[in-house]
C-alpha cells in the first residue's frame, strides 16, 4: 500500500473528536451565501409553480402537446429523476455489500440524493396528467363503486414501485443516521437538541443497539438493490410493455438502469465537489475518494454505452422496418442534434474519467459531470420524443412537436424543488456518516498497525 | 359476496383471445359490432366526419389548434397521393376513413393505470370518461393513433377554447356528454345508438336486426361506402361483407386469394380490428 | 443486596475489553455477562469474543414481513381483478400472471423493509429513555463499560477498572 497521503482515501490519524467537530460544523447556522443559493432555488421553483398553475387552469395544450406527441418532457425529466436516486442505492447498500469503505464518508448525501430525486420525480407524475385531481384513482383503495385501478398496467406499476422505493429510501436514510443523531442531539442546544433528542430515538450505542442496528442496516441493503433495479426496470417497462417501435426492446430495463446508475453517479460527482468546497469536507471527501468514484462512473459508462449500441445493432439485424426508420429519424431527423449530443455526453466524455491526472482535477470533473447528466437527461427525451415523430402510422409522420415555454419551465422548477430539499437536508442531518468515517479510520488504523508489526517481524 | 359472484360469472366473464377462439369470438354471445369501408365507393367527401362531429358533440378546434394537430375529430379522413405517372397530381388522391378500429386485443385496453378502457360484451374498446385520468398512455400504445385527447377545456363557457358560443350549444346531441378538459376520447361506434337500439329490441325479447340501427358516418355517406352491422348475426350485411372477402376476425394474417378486395389494418400487430377496409380498386392494375 | 450501575469510560476497544475479560474471570458472585453493556461510538462486533455471542432476531421479522407482503398483495390484487369484471380487457386473461407478479415482487419487498425496522426497533430496544448514566464522549471517542453490581463488589470493580487504565467512573446516583 502506497503510504503517500495522496493516495490513501482518508488519513489514518484523525482524531474521533475532530470528526464530529469537523461535520457538526456544517450544521450551524448557515452564512449569507447559503440564504441566497436558497432564495434562487426557491425562485427557480416558482417559475415551475408558476407555469403548472397556468397549464392546470387552460389545459396541457400550452404545453404544446398534439396528436400523436401525446408525452414530452415531464415524461423524459420523470424517468432521469426516478435514475438519478440510483445514486443511493449503488453508494449505500451495493458498495455496502462489497466491503467498499471508500463509499463511508460520501454515501450520506447520496442517499438523501436518492430520497429527494423520487420526491421530484413523483412531481412529474402529477404534472403530466390531465386530471391531476383525480390522482389518487391510481391507488387501490376499496370504495363504494368497487373500482379497482388498472394492475395490468405499467404506468400503475410505477405507482406502486416509486411508493415502496420512496418509503424504502427514507427509512434506510433514518435508520442509517440514528446514531448520527445522537451525535447531534449530545452537541445541539435549545429546539435543535429537541428535535434530534425526537429523532434519534434514545441511541445509546450500546452493544445490544449496535449489533441490531448492523443487521438491520444489512438486511435493508439486501432488499433496496433488487428494489432500485426493479424500480427503474418498471419505469423502463412503461416502454418496453408498449408496442411502439423505438420502445418495444427487450433490452430497455437493463438500458434503463445502466443509465439510472450512470446518472446517479455522475450526480454523486457533482455534489460531491459541491459538499467538499462549502463545508470544507477536503479531510473526509478525498481526492482519492473522487478518482474512484470517477473510475466506477467510467466502468458503468461504458456498460450504457454498451448497451445503447447493441440496441443499434439489434436494430440493424432485425427485420423490422418501423423500428429502423425511427433509428433513423433519430440520427437524421428533427430531433438529430439532440441525439448526437446525448451519444456525445454519454459515451465520449466518459473518457476524461479514464486519465488519472484529469480524474483528481476538480473543475474537470464538476464539467464532466455536469455532462454526463445532461447527456442523459437527453437519453430520456430522445426515448420519448422521436417514437411519437416516426410511429407506425405513416398518416402521423413528420408532425414535429417542440415542448413550450411551459413545458421547460416545470423542469427547471424542478431542478429548484430538489435544490431546496437537499439546501435542507445539509443542514439538519449530517450530510457525512460521523460513525462510519470513524469506522473507516479506525479499521485503517488497526491494519497499519498490522502492517508495521508484520514490517518489524520481518525485519 | 366476492368469491359467490365470481364462481357465478367465470364463465361468463373470462375473456378468450381471438388466437384460441378458431370459431370465433366466444367472448361475444349476442353482437359484436363491426364495419367494413369500401375504398373504391369513398370519394373523401367529409360527410362522415361532419355526421360524426354533429353526432358526438365534437369541438371544433379552429385552424391553429387544427395544424399543430390538437384536432378533435373522431373520424379522419387521410389522403393519400399515388403521384407516379400522373398528368394531373389530383389524380391519384386516395381516401382512407379511419377511426377507432375497436379492437379485439386492443393495446390501449392494458396500458390504463385507472382502468378507464374496457372491452364490452358487445365487442366495443369502452372509453369511460369521468373514470379518465388523463396519463395518455392509451394513445401512446394505439398504433392507429385514432384517440383524442381534451388539450383545452371546449365545454366551459368562460375558457377560451369554448367550442359551442350561442346559439350553438342548441346543435348539441343529449345523449351524449361533452367532455372536458384532460380527459381521452375516441370513436365508439356511435355507442349511444346501440344503447337504444338494444334497450328497445330487448323489451320486445329480441335482438336488433340488421338497418335498425347503425352508426353517423354510416348513415350519412352518400355513396354507401361505411357498412356497419352486427358480425356475429348471419344475416347481416357487415356478416355478409367480412364472409365473401374471407376475412377472419380472429386471425392475425388472412390465407385467401389475392383477388379479394378486403383487408385490415395492421393485423401483423394483432390489435384484431374490427374494421375492414376494402382495396380501392380504381385506376389500379386490374 | 440492591444493585447499583456504574460506567468506566476508556480510550480504546482494547482496555475495554480487558476490563470486561477480567471482570468475567473474576467469577464475582451474582454478576453474569448480562450485567455488562459496552456503549461505543462505532460498531464492534469484536466485542462478542469477550462478552459471548447473542443472538439477533431481526431477520424472523424480515422473513415473516416478506413473506406475509408478498401473499398479501397477490391475493389483494388477484381478488380484486376477478370481482370487478366489469373492467376486462380484450384479449387477456383475467387474473394475468405477469402484472400480478411485478407487484406482488414490489410488495414482498415493500413487507420485507416495513417489518425489519420494526424487528429493529424491537430487538434495539428503541426508543428508550436514555439512562442516567450516559456520557457525551461516548458518541464522540471513548468507550463506556456500564455495570451492574451489588454494592459489595463495587469497590473491587472500581479498582479492577482502574487498573486498565479507565478515564472516568460514573456512578448511578441513588434518589
Amino acid at each position: 500500500m502506497n503510504n503517500s497521503a495522496e493516495e490513501k482515501d482518508i488519513r489514518e490519524d484523525i482524531a474521533w473528536a475532530q470528526i464530529n467537530k469537523d461535520v457538526m460544523k456544517s450544521l450551524e447556522s448557515p452564512r449569507p451565501i447559503y440564504w441566497v443559493m436558497f432564495a434562487g432555488a426557491l425562485a427557480m421553483l416558482l417559475v415551475g409553480v408558476g407555469c403548472e398553475i397556468y397549464q392546470y387552469q387552460v389545459g396541457l395544450g400550452v404545453a404544446n402537446f398534439s396528436n400523436p406527441h401525446v408525452w414530452g418532457l415531464y415524461i423524459a425529466t420523470f424517468i432521469f429523476w426516478i435514475g438519478m436516486s440510483h445514486s443511493g442505492t449503488l453508494l449505500s447498500a451495493i458498495l455496502h455489500l462489497m466491503h467498499a469503505d471508500w463509499r463511508k464518508p460520501i454515501y450520506r448525501f447520496a442517499e438523501a440524493m436518492t430520497t429527494f430525486s423520487l420526491m421530484t420525480a413523483g412531481l412529474f407524475v402529477a404534472v403530466h396528467l390531465g386530471r391531476v385531481w383525480n390522482i389518487y384513482w391510481a391507488i387501490p383503495y376499496p370504495n363504494d363503486r368497487g373500482i379497482w385501478p388498472n394492475f395490468q398496467s405499467p404506468l400503475l406499476w410505477d405507482a406502486m414501485a416509486i411508493f415502496t422505493y420512496l418509503t424504502s429510501s427514507i427509512i434506510f436514510l433514518y435508520i442509517g443516521s440514528i446514531p448520527d443523531l445522537a451525535i447531534c442531539r449530545d452537541n445541539t442546544t435549545g429546539w435543535r437538541k429537541k428535535l434530534y433528542t425526537m429523532l434519534s430515538l434514545g441511541w445509546m450505542g450500546t452493544d445490544r443497539q449496535w449489533r441490531n442496528f448492523r443487521k438491520t442496516y444489512l438486511l435493508i441493503a439486501c432488499f433496496l438493490i433488487p428494489l432500485a433495479v426493479s424500480v427503474h426496470s418498471i419505469v423502463a417497462s412503461d416502454f418496453a410493455m408498449s408496442q411502439q417501435p423505438g420502445w418495444h426492446i427487450t433490452s430497455f430495463p437493463p438500458y434503463f438502469v445502466a443509465g439510472a446508475l450512470y446518472s446517479g453517479c455522475a450526480a454523486i460527482i457533482t455534489l460531491f465537489i459541491i459538499l467538499r468546497y462549502t463545508f470544507r469536507f477536503e479531510e473526509y471527501m478525498t481526492l482519492p475518494i473522487l478518482d474512484k468514484t470517477a473510475r466506477l462512473t467510467f466502468a458503468i459508462a461504458m456498460v450504457w454505452t454498451y448497451l445503447n449500441l447493441i440496441e443499434y445493432a439489434s436494430v440493424w439485424y432485425g427485420h423490422d422496418m418501423y423500428s429502423k426508420e425511427i433509428l433513423i429519424q433519430k440520427a437524421t431527423g428533427p430531433y438529430a442534434p439532440f441525439w448526437w449530443a446525448m451519444n456525445f455526453c454519454g459515451s465520449v466524455v466518459p473518457f476524461l474519467l479514464a486519465f488519472k491526472s484529469l480524474r483528481r482535477h476538480i473543475p474537470t470533473m464538476m464539467v464532466a459531470s455536469l455532462l454526463l447528466n445532461l447527456g442523459m437527461w437527453l437519453e430520456r427525451w430522445m426515448i420519448v420524443a422521436p417514437t411519437y415523430s416516426h410511429g407506425y402510422y405513416p398518416y402521423t409522420w413528420d408532425h414535429d412537436q417542440w415542448p413550450s415555454f411551459v413545458q421547460w419551465g416545470i423542469v427547471f422548477g424542478s431542478f429548484g424543488w430538489f435544490g431546496l430539499l437537499f439546501m435542507g437536508f445539509c443542514k439538519i442531518i449530517p450530510s457525512v456518516s460521523m460513525y462510519e468515517v470513524k469506522e473507516m479510520v479506525y479499521h485503517r488504523t488497526l491494519e497499519r498497525r498490522k502492517e508495521t508489526e508484520w514490517k518489524g517481524e520481518k525485519a | 359476496m366476492s368469491v359467490t359472484s365470481l364462481v357465478e360469472f367465470w364463465p361468463q366473464k373470462r375473456v378468450t383471445h381471438p388466437n384460441d377462439d378458431p370459431q370465433g369470438l366466444l367472448a361475444h354471445k349476442e353482437y359484436k359490432w363491426a364495419m367494413a369501408i369500401d375504398l373504391d365507393t369513398c370519394t373523401g367527401c367529409n360527410a362522415c366526419t361532419t355526421a360524426c362531429y354533429a353526432e358526438n358533440n365534437l369541438p371544433v378546434v379552429g385552424k391553429t389548434k387544427f395544424e399543430h394537430g390538437q384536432q378533435m375529430h373522431w373520424l379522419r379522413i387521410e389522403r393519400y397521393w399515388d403521384e407516379e405517372d400522373r398528368e394531373f397530381p389530383e389524380q391519384g388522391a386516395k381516401f382512407l376513413p379511419m377511426m377507432c378500429q375497436q379492437c379485439e386485443a386492443a393495446p390501449c385496453e392494458t396500458v390504463c393505470p385507472v382502468g378507464a378502457t374496457n372491452h364490452t360484451p358487445d365487442g366495443l374498446n369502452s372509453q369511460v370518461y369521468n373514470r379518465c385520468i388523463g396519463s395518455r398512455y392509451c394513445s401512446a400504445n394505439c398504433p392507429f393513433k385514432v384517440r383524442y385527447f381534451n388539450w383545452y377545456d371546449y365545454s366551459d363557457d368562460k375558457a377560451e377554447a369554448f367550442a359551442w358560443p350561442s346559439p350553438l350549444e342548441q346543435q348539441l346531441n343529449p345523449d351524449i356528454t361533452v367532455r372536458s378538459k384532460g380527459v381521452m376520447e375516441k370513436c365508439t361506434f356511435c355507442v349511444q345508438r346501440l344503447y337504444t337500439a338494444k334497450n328497445k329490441a330487448r323489451s320486445e325479447g329480441r335482438l336488433v336486426k340488421d338497418g335498425e340501427v347503425t352508426t353517423a358516418c354510416a348513415q350519412a355517406c352518400p355513396t354507401s361506402a361505411i357498412t356497419f352491422g352486427n358480425l356475429l348475426d348471419p344475416e347481416s350485411a357487415v356478416h355478409k361483407m367480412w364472409q365473401t372477402q374471407q376475412v377472419d376476425i380472429a386471425k392475425d394474417e388472412q390465407h385467401k386469394t389475392d383477388a379479394l378486395r378486403g383487408y385490415r389494418i395492421f393485423e401483423e400487430l394483432r390489435p384484431y380490428p374490427s374494421v375492414m377496409y376494402m382495396e380501392r380498386l380504381r385506376e389500379a392494375d386490374v | 443486596m440492591s444493585k447499583r450501575r456504574i460506567m468506566g469510560l476508556f480510550n480504546d476497544f482494547e482496555e475495554a475489553h480487558s476490563a470486561i475479560a477480567e471482570l468475567l474471570d473474576a467469577n464475582i458472585k451474582g454478576f453474569t455477562r448480562d450485567d455488562i453493556t459496552l456503549k461505543s461510538p462505532i460498531e464492534h462486533p469484536e466485542v462478542e469474543q469477550v462478552l459471548g455471542e447473542r443472538p439477533v432476531k431481526v431477520q424472523r421479522f424480515t422473513f415473516f414481513g416478506a413473506l406475509f407482503g408478498g401473499i398479501t398483495a397477490f391475493t389483494l390484487i388477484a381478488s380484486a381483478q376477478a370481482t370487478f369484471l366489469m373492467q376486462s380487457k380484450g384479449g387477456k386473461p383475467i387474473v394475468p400472471i405477469p402484472p400480478d407478479l411485478v407487484l406482488t415482487y414490489e410488495m414482498f419487498i415493500l413487507g420485507g423493509v416495513l417489518m425489519t425496522v420494526l424487528g429493529f426497533l424491537i430487538g434495539a430496544g428503541l426508543p428508550s429513555r436514555r439512562s442516567s448514566l450516559y456520557n457525551v464522549k461516548v458518541s464522540e471517542d471513548q468507550i463506556g463499560v456500564l455495570l451492574n453490581l451489588e454494592e459489595r463488589n463495587m469497590q473491587a470493580a472500581k479498582d479492577l477498572l482502574r487498573k486498565h487504565n479507565v478515564l472516568e467512573i460514573m456512578e448511578e446516583v441513588r434518589k
